[in-house]
C-alpha cells in the first residue's frame, strides 16, 4: 500500500491559494511525522467550483469544502489518521451530469469493434431482432419517450410508426450528421468517440420500420468522423451485424455514407433527400413528409446521430428506465456543447430539467473572463438568447420554446457583458442568410433586409422605426418560409429585441454600444491627463488619424480614424479611452 | 472475423474483462489531435520503448473536457484514475517518470478523478 492520496484546490471565484495551502498542509504533515505517508496534490480541476477551499480523499471519496487553515489540524488528526469522517466540514454534491449518449466516449478506442462490444455493444440489437417483433422495438420507444434530438424534438417513435406504417416494399432510414450550427459539436463527438453507437441505433431503426437500407449523411468538415464511420461500417460487415441476415434471422440492412457539401440548409430533412439524391441541396414544402414520400419517393425515416445513439441503451434496458430520467415531457438526457465565455467548455451531457445555472456554474466552473454572464444562446441560428434573469428555468423542449429560444441541436453559448445583443443578431442573422438556399422569397430578401437593417443600426444610421420594420419582416418570414431554415432565421433578432430592446434603442437613439463592439459606434481618443507623449500610437496608427506634438499633446481625429483599436492596443499607460 | 452469435458477444465481453493491466489513453478526437494529442501520442509510444515499460497506450475519443485538452487518462495500480489535462512534451515525461514509475501523482495537471463506475 502506497501513500494516502489527498487532493487539495482552492476553488474561490476570484483567487488562487493554492500553493499557500500545499505549504501548509505539508507543514502541518511534517510536525505529526506523516511526510511520506501521504501524498498531497494540488490538482488543477477538482470539479467544485466557489467552495473556497476544497480537500478531497480520492480513495474513500470524502470531500471537504470551505476549509479553513485552522482546521487542518483536525483533517490530518481525524481523517488522515484514522479515517475518520468530519461531519461539520463534509461537501457532498450530487453529480450533475448524466451519460446516456456520450457513455462510451473517452472511454473506448472508437476504431475497435471489440472494446465496443465489450461494453454491451450491439447486444441490443441481438436482443430486439431474437426476442422483439419491431412493433415492439417502436413500442419501447414510445414507452421512452424519446424525442428527437436535432433541434424539433418530434417523438421518435410516432416518427419511425408512421414510416413503418406506410405501405411500400422499399423504405429506408438516414443518419443526419450534417451538424452545421456555429459552436455545436455534439454529433462529431459521438461519431468520432462512439461510432458504433449510431451505426447500432441506425440497424435497430431500420429494423423497426422494415428498411433494407441505411444512409449516414455526414458533412463533409468532419473528415475524422467520416474516417471512424468507413471503419466502424467495415467492421460491423466483418462481424455480420450489417449485410445479409443479421444474427440468422430474415432480417437484412446495409448502410452507405454520403457527404454534404457543405451546405447548412442540407440538414433539413427535404433538402437533405435531395442531396443525397444527386440533386442541388433545396428544400421543398412539407407534406408530404418523408415519413410518406421520402427518398427516391420512398417512405423515409431520418434521425438525428444524438437521437439513434440513445437507442441502444433504451432497448436494452427498457423505456420506462430511459423514462424515469429527465421532466414530464422532456425524457432522458440532452448533450450539450458548452462554449463561449465560460471556463471549462466541452461536451456535457444532464439529464433534462436541470437549469442553466448548474450546466454553467456547476459544471461549466463559472465565467472565464471574470465578468458577469448576460445571457446564453441557445440552438444556434434557429434559436435565441435567454437573459441570465432566466437562469434558474429547467431546460426541456417546452421552457426553452416559451423563452423564445429552442433546445437545438445542443449549441449553448455562453455570453458576457462584452458581448453585444446587436452584434451577436446580426452574426446569427448573417450566416442565415449566408445559407440560405434562395428557393423561397421571404427567406431570401426577408433575410437580406433585416441584415441590413442591422448594419444600419450598428453603423449609427439606425432609426427607431427600423425595429418596427425588423419585427414586421420577422414575422413575414416566420408564417412564410418554406423550411425551418428561413421560419427561424429571424429568431435571434426577434429574441434580443424581446429582451435586450433597450440595448437597440442605445445604439439607435444615444448612438452608443456599451459593450463596445459596433465598432462604428466608438469613439477613441486620447486621455491627456495619462498621456506621455511616447507617440507609440502615432506610429501605430494606419490612417495617421491621430494628430498634434509633444507640446500640445495628442488627439485622435474621428473624421479621418477608422475604429481598428490598434491605439488602444498598444498604448501601455492605458491613456486611450474607447466609449 | 466472420459473422458473430450473441454468445460471441458474451465471449469477447468477458475476454475484454478488467484484467488488471496499466494503460494510458490519449483523447484522439478532432478536438485533441487539433491540441497536439497525435504527438503526445507518438511521444508515450516513444519513451515506453526506450524505457522499456509494460504499460499499454491507447486511443479513445473526446472525454468531453475540450478545454483541457490534450488530455490523458491514466490508470497505474494502487493509484486512482485521473485524467491528465493540456498535456505537452514535459508533461508526458512527467507522467511517466512520476505517476508510471514512481507511484505519485503529477501535481498541478490533474482536470478530472474518475470515480468508479
Amino acid at each position: 500500500m502506497g501513500a494516502k492520496i489527498v487532493f487539495i484546490k482552492d476553488t474561490a471565484v476570484n483567487q488562487d491559494t493554492t500553493q499557500d495551502f500545499y505549504v501548509h498542509f505539508s507543514n502541518i504533515l511534517r510536525e505529526n511525522a506523516l511526510e511520506g505517508k501521504v501524498q498531497v496534490v494540488r490538482v488543477a480541476d477538482i470539479g467544485i467550483y466557489g467552495q473556497g477551499l476544497v480537500v478531497k480523499f480520492p480513495e474513500e471519496n470524502i470531500i471537504y469544502a470551505n476549509v479553513q487553515e485552522k482546521d487542518l489540524k483536525n483533517i490530518v488528526d481525524k481523517t488522515v489518521r484514522d479515517g475518520q469522517v468530519i461531519k461539520e466540514l463534509l461537501y457532498q454534491p450530487e453529480p450533475k451530469q448524466l451519460r446516456i449518449v456520450l457513455r462510451n466516449c473517452g472511454e473506448i478506442d472508437p476504431e475497435n469493434i471489440d472494446e465496443y462490444i465489450a461494453k454491451d455493444g450491439y447486444r441490443a440489437l441481438a436482443k430486439a431482432i431474437n426476442d422483439y417483433q419491431p412493433e415492439q422495438v417502436i413500442e419501447e420507444l414510445k414507452k421512452s419517450g424519446l424525442r428527437g434530438r436535432g433541434g424539433a424534438g418530434f417523438p421518435t417513435w410516432l416518427k419511425w410508426k408512421l414510416t413503418r406504417e406506410t405501405p411500400e416494399a422499399q423504405k429506408y432510414v438516414i443518419c443526419n450528421a450534417d451538424e452545421g450550427d456555429p459552436g455545436a459539436y455534439m454529433d462529431r463527438g459521438v461519431l468520432e468517440g462512439d461510432p458504433h453507437s449510431v451505426i447500432e441505433g441506425l440497424i435497430l431503426a431500420g429494423y423497426a420500420i422494415g428498411a433494407s437500407k441505411g444512409y449516414f449523411y455526414v458533412r463533409a468538415e468532419y473528415p475524422l468522423a467520416v474516417e471512424r464511420i468507413e471503419k466502424a461500417l467495415k467492421q460491423a460487415y466483418d462481424c455480420g451485424f450489417l449485410g445479409k441476415n443479421i444474427f440468422g434471422s430474415s432480417f437484412s440492412f446495409e448502410v452507405d455514407i454520403r457527404l454534404g457539401a457543405g451546405a447548412f440548409v442540407c440538414g433539413e430533412e427535404t433538402a437533405l433527400i435531395a442531396s443525397i439524391e444527386g440533386r442541388r441541396g433545396t428544400p421543398r414544402p412539407r407534406p408530404p413528409y418523408p415519413s410518406v414520400k421520402g427518398l427516391w419517393g420512398k417512405p423515409t425515416a431520418i434521425n438525428n446521430v444524438e437521437t439513434l445513439a440513445n437507442i441502444p441503451p433504451i432497448i436494452l434496458k427498457g423505456g420506462a428506465w430511459y423514462a424515469s430520467i429527465g421532466t414530464e415531457k422532456s425524457k432522458g438526457t440532452k448533450v450539450f456543447a458548452l462554449t463561449g465565455k465560460v471556463k471549462n467548455s466541452g461536451l456535457v451531457e444532464v439529464p433534462m430539467g436541470i437549469t442553466l445555472r448548474e450546466i454553467v456554474f456547476d459544471i461549466g466552473g463559472g465565467m472565464f473572463s471574470g465578468k458577469g454572464l448576460k445571457a446564453i444562446q441557445t440552438g444556434g441560428p434557429s434559436g435565441g438568447v435567454i437573459p441570465k434573469e432566466y437562469l434558474d428555468t429547467p431546460v426541456d423542449y417546452e421552457n426553452l420554446q416559451k423563452l423564445g429560444s429552442i433546445m437545438g441541436s445542443g449549441g449553448m453559448i455562453v455570453m458576457d457583458e462584452d458581448d453585444c445583443m446587436v452584434d451577436i443578431a446580426k452574426f446569427y442573422l448573417g450566416f442565415c442568410v449566408d445559407e440560405s438556399c434562395g428557393k423561397c422569397v421571404p427567406c431570401r430578401i426577408g433575410g437580406y433586409q433585416m441584415l441590413n437593417l442591422l448594419n444600419k443600426i450598428t453603423e449609427s444610421r439606425g432609426e427607431l422605426t427600423d425595429l418596427d420594420s425588423l419585427k414586421r419582416i420577422a414575422v413575414a418570414m416566420q408564417k412564410a418560409s418554406l423550411c425551418a431554415l428561413g421560419q427561424t432565421a429571424a429568431n435571434p433578432v426577434v429574441s434580443t429585441i424581446r429582451y435586450f430592446e433597450e440595448e437597440y434603442k442605445d445604439h439607435i437613439v444615444n448612438k452608443k454600444c456599451r459593450s463596445h463592439k459596433c465598432k462604428h459606434l466608438l469613439n477613441y481618443n486620447v486621455i491627456q491627463e495619462k498621456c506621455k507623449r511616447c507617440r507609440v500610437c502615432v506610429i501605430n496608427c494606419p490612417v495617421n488619424a491621430i494628430e498634434g506634438d509633444k507640446e500640445k499633446g495628442f488627439f485622435v481625429d474621428p473624421k479621418t480614424c477608422v475604429r481598428c483599436g490598434k491605439c488602444y492596443e498598444v498604448c501601455k499607460f492605458n491613456a486611450i479611452f474607447k466609449e | 472475423m466472420g459473422k458473430l452469435t450473441p454468445k460471441d458477444l458474451e465471449r469477447i465481453k468477458t475476454a475484454h474483462a478488467d484484467d488488471g493491466k496499466d494503460w494510458i489513453k490519449v483523447g484522439m478526437s478532432t478536438c485533441g489531435i487539433a491540441a497536439g494529442a497525435d504527438k503526445v501520442y507518438a511521444l508515450f509510444v516513444e519513451e515506453i520503448k526506450k524505457r522499456n515499460l509494460n504499460i499499454q497506450v491507447k486511443k479513445c475519443g473526446c472525454q468531453g473536457m475540450c478545454y483541457s485538452e490534450p488530455s490523458v487518462e491514466v490508470r497505474v495500480k494502487g493509484l486512482p484514475d485521473v485524467i491528465y489535462g493540456k498535456v505537452d512534451k514535459e508533461g508526458v515525461i512527467k507522467i511517466l517518470d512520476k505517476h508510471v514509475c514512481g507511484n505519485a501523482l503529477v501535481k498541478d495537471s490533474i482536470y478530472e478523478l474518475r470515480t468508479k463506475r
